[in-house]
């Protein structure tokens, strides 16, 4: 073979042939990923409005990002607000979703689509749906809610209710976790339910001591995911606010703004200090996370 | 028949697949010689943008006609409308723009060097001569004395107020007698805005954030400085004029268009048929009035002939200080070209095109709009849409004359106005600490744009 030929080692020659073998994907990691990467972090240095060569600034792109107090504190709000409740209220439902799905009812397929459907609906009709359907003028629940003799609710025109209103429409679409954990608990060893049984416990005791339990490993996951997609939670937002953040900045989450200061007021390099600093917050919760889960998360085949 | 060996096999398929790889730049590399040559030069592909999306009607009409064919001689044109502004940016900083562009933020593209300057091909046009065109218009095709836009398709006057006059009859109003100060507007509004059992709105007499009460990007002005009188970006100094008493009191004015209408109802309403619509709310029959451009009489009879029909304009409100006031603008849209693209030179000679009685014709009929450039305007029929014939007399009987500030950070500081106006009317700040927050967000932002 060729490269025996060129009298290399095998330990090199190993090397050399797996990297031959990766390298479609080593490419474009190297290409999409790090290059991105790295180039971000050269502009988060810069004033740089991807029309006029980058100026170098330090730190002062962070800087003014933690001491503007026109956005960043309201940007922050909007986004804590909706990352805090987003995330664990969208376990819950999926986790409670599946856990009704996975329950002896009849035509418990037909359900299993009908929940898991929201998740392959494309965002721009998701939001297209939900922004007629929650229209206080227009929409159909309100129209419901005028035919039952009730006022309307301006769920998406309404600052005070525009996050809660988009919580709400998140924990529709939880089809994918729920699927999940639909088939984490399909995983759950029937004996221990037996057992449990045999021993007195009764249907609550089982789904806190057994279910739970059992499931705390997709939980962690699905929880990790939730967070790190309310961080970035963009296009829902973006889509049913037309691009504005509103009504009255309610909806202006850190995504949103981010790539409103790159691409509306040409702050590249502003923005790309933005998404560091967004990146290390949400390593900084996964790793809160992670340390957490020592206390709550069961791993059945994990070392005493 | 002889059996391939693997490497014999490997060097065949090698062979091929290299050949097969350099097949098309060795056409290439022939097409390079050829196109090399003088006669040769002709037949290239033109790149423009133009982002609006009622457009390509016209122009499938225009690149029929004899005069577009000389024109564009052995050249093709690439019409890409709708084409979002991030994507434009990405294009220019790969270094790939298309040759020309229309309705982007022309002062932001101007101002940051990326436009290649059209003095010398103005100097030598026979289409484009300053006298030809309505003064401001041709101003603002410059930045710092030198000339980056070629007005072109859309450019005549900017400010009216009009109105469906069947709605105003139908409110008990007198369509011949339209108000002509804010607080008018006010009692008109209050009689013409209605609500069903549930206090949702069904009609709105006038948004004044509507349009061009509300816009401020691109080339479309900022209604307050016009309508209070003054000047609010002095581009000489780069210094702005925004926390003044005018502004103050043009945020409480008006939005007290939105208190009467509801905050979360008005937002209800653009949700579904658009902030800025450029009078989709209108010819929906939703507001009764909107400050719009002279385009809005002939794209309303286009677009909705049953409601264009009752069309009328009158003189966009003044505060009751300065009644008698009779205010109107210039600005509109331009052709610019990228310094780094390829066939700017064929692309002149297209927005030579747009200055033509031909694709001027086109553009009136088929979409409603009229250039800045004053032979046409003076051959066109100012009774051909309902409301249109105001926006001629105006071009005589106005007493003050505005033009698009000269603000290299328009687009961020429309942004902020629609943010802080929001907070005014949802009295969530006054509107004195708004217009001071105005005032510091903008110069905080010009300093941080590097101007």
């Amino acid at each position: 073979m060729t490269l025996q030929r060129w009298g290399l080692r095998p330990k090199y020659r190993n090397l050399l042939l797996g990297l031959i073998f990766i390298s479609p994907w080593l490419i474009g990691f190297i290409v999409f990923t790090i290059y991105p990467l790295i180039s971000s972090l050269y502009y988060s240095l810069h004033r740089y409005d991807l029309l006029r060569p980058p100026v170098f600034l330090g730190l002062d792109n962070y800087i003014t990002f933690f001491t503007d107090k026109s956005h960043t504190p309201v940007v922050v709000y909007n986004t804590l607000y909706y990352v805090v409740l987003s995330a664990p209220l969208g376990v819950v439902s999926a986790f409670l979703l599946a856990g009704l799905l996975n329950t002896q009812i009849k035509g418990r397929s037909v359900f299993r689509a009908i929940f898991f459907f929201p998740a392959i609906v494309p965002a721009i009709v998701t939001a297209q749906i939900w922004r007629f359907l929650l229209n206080v003028q227009y929409g159909a629940v309100n129209g419901a809610l005028q035919g039952l003799g009730l006022s309307t609710i301006p769920f998406l025109s309404n600052p005070d209710l525009s996050k809660p209103s988009l919580i709400l429409i998140h924990m529709w679409a939880q089809g994918n976790a729920m699927l999940i954990f639909l088939a984490t608990l399909q995983d759950v060893p029937r004996s221990l339910y037996e057992a449990a049984t045999v021993d007195g416990a009764n249907g609550w005791h089982k789904f806190r001591y057994i279910t739970i339990p059992m499931c705390s490993p997709v939980i962690l996951f699905n929880l990790i995911m939730a967070f790190i997609g309310g961080f970035q939670n963009f296009t829902l937002p973006w889509l049913i606010s037309g691009g504005t953040g509103g009504p009255n900045q309610s909806t202006e989450f850190y995504s949103i703004h981010l790539y409103r200061r790159a691409f509306q007021n040409l702050h590249m390099g502003y923005a790309s200090a933005m998404a560091w600093i967004l990146f290390v917050v949400i390593v900084a919760f996964t790793v809160i996370l992670f340390r957490s889960s020592g206390r709550w998360v069961y791993y059945g085949g994990a070392a005493e | 028949m002889k059996k391939l060996s693997r490497r014999e096999f490997l060097r065949v398929g090698a062979t091929v697949a290299a050949g097969a790889t350099l097949a098309p730049y060795i056409a290439q590399a022939d097409e390079a010689v050829v196109s090399n040559a003088p006669a040769a030069r002709q037949g290239v592909t033109i790149q423009y943008w133009p982002s609006w999306s009622n457009f390509p009607p016209a122009w499938e009409k225009m690149v029929e006609t004899d005069e577009y064919k000389e024109f564009v001689g052995d050249n093709t044109v690439e019409v890409k409308t709708g084409t979002p502004w991030e994507a434009v940016l990405t294009a220019i900083a790969a270094g790939t723009p298309p040759d020309a562009v229309s309705n982007y933020q022309y002062l932001d593209l101007m101002a940051r060097g990326v436009l290649r300057p059209i003095d010398d091909w103005v100097a030598a046009s026979e289409y484009f001569k300053k006298e030809l065109y309505f003064e401001g218009s041709w101003n603002d095709g410059f930045y710092q004395g030198v000339m980056y836009g070629a007005p072109g398709i859309e450019g005549f006057l900017r400010y009216g107020l009009n109105y469906n006059a069947k709605m105003v009859e139908d409110a008990g109003l007198d369509p011949d007698n339209p108000p002509q100060t804010w607080e008018g507007c006010l009692e008109w509004h209050e009689a013409l805005t209605k609500f069903d059992d549930a206090g949702n709105l069904t009609q709105m007499g006038l948004d004044p954030y509507d349009a061009m009460g509300g816009q401020i990007a691109i080339q479309d002005g900022f209604y307050p400085p016009v309508s209070w009188g003054w000047k609010w970006f002095d581009a000489d100094a780069g210094t702005f004029n925004i926390a003044n008493d005018m502004m103050i009191e043009a945020f409480d004015v008006m939005g007290e268009f939105y208190r009467i209408a509801g905050p979360d109802n008005v937002a209800g309403i653009r949700s579904v048929e658009g902030q800025g619509g450029w009078g989709g709310s209108f010819n929906a029959s939703v507001q009764a009035m909107i400050i719009e451009g002279y385009w809005h009489p002939g794209e309303t009879i286009i677009q909705k002939p049953e409601v264009g029909q009752y069309n009328r304009a009158t003189w966009a409100p003044v505060p009751t200080a300065r009644e008698g006031a009779k205010v109107q603008g210039t600005g509109g849209h331009y052709v610019v070209f990228f310094k780094d693209a390829a066939n700017t030179e064929p692309m002149f000679k297209i927005a030579e095109f747009f200055q033509t009685d031909t694709a001027c014709q086109i553009l009136f009929e088929d979409v409603g709009w009229l250039p800045a450039r004053i032979p046409f305007i003076e051959k066109t029929d100012p009774s051909a849409f309902p409301g249109l014939e105001f926006y001629f007399d105006s071009v005589t009987e106005a007493t003050e004359w505005s033009s698009p500030a000269r603000c290299p950070i328009t687009a961020y500081v429309s942004q902020q106005y629609q943010e802080l106006r929001e907070k005014v009317f949802r009295d969530e700040l006054s509107a004195a600490d708004a217009a001071a927050e105005f005032q510091t967000r903008c110069e905080d932002e010009y300093k941080m744009a590097g101007f």
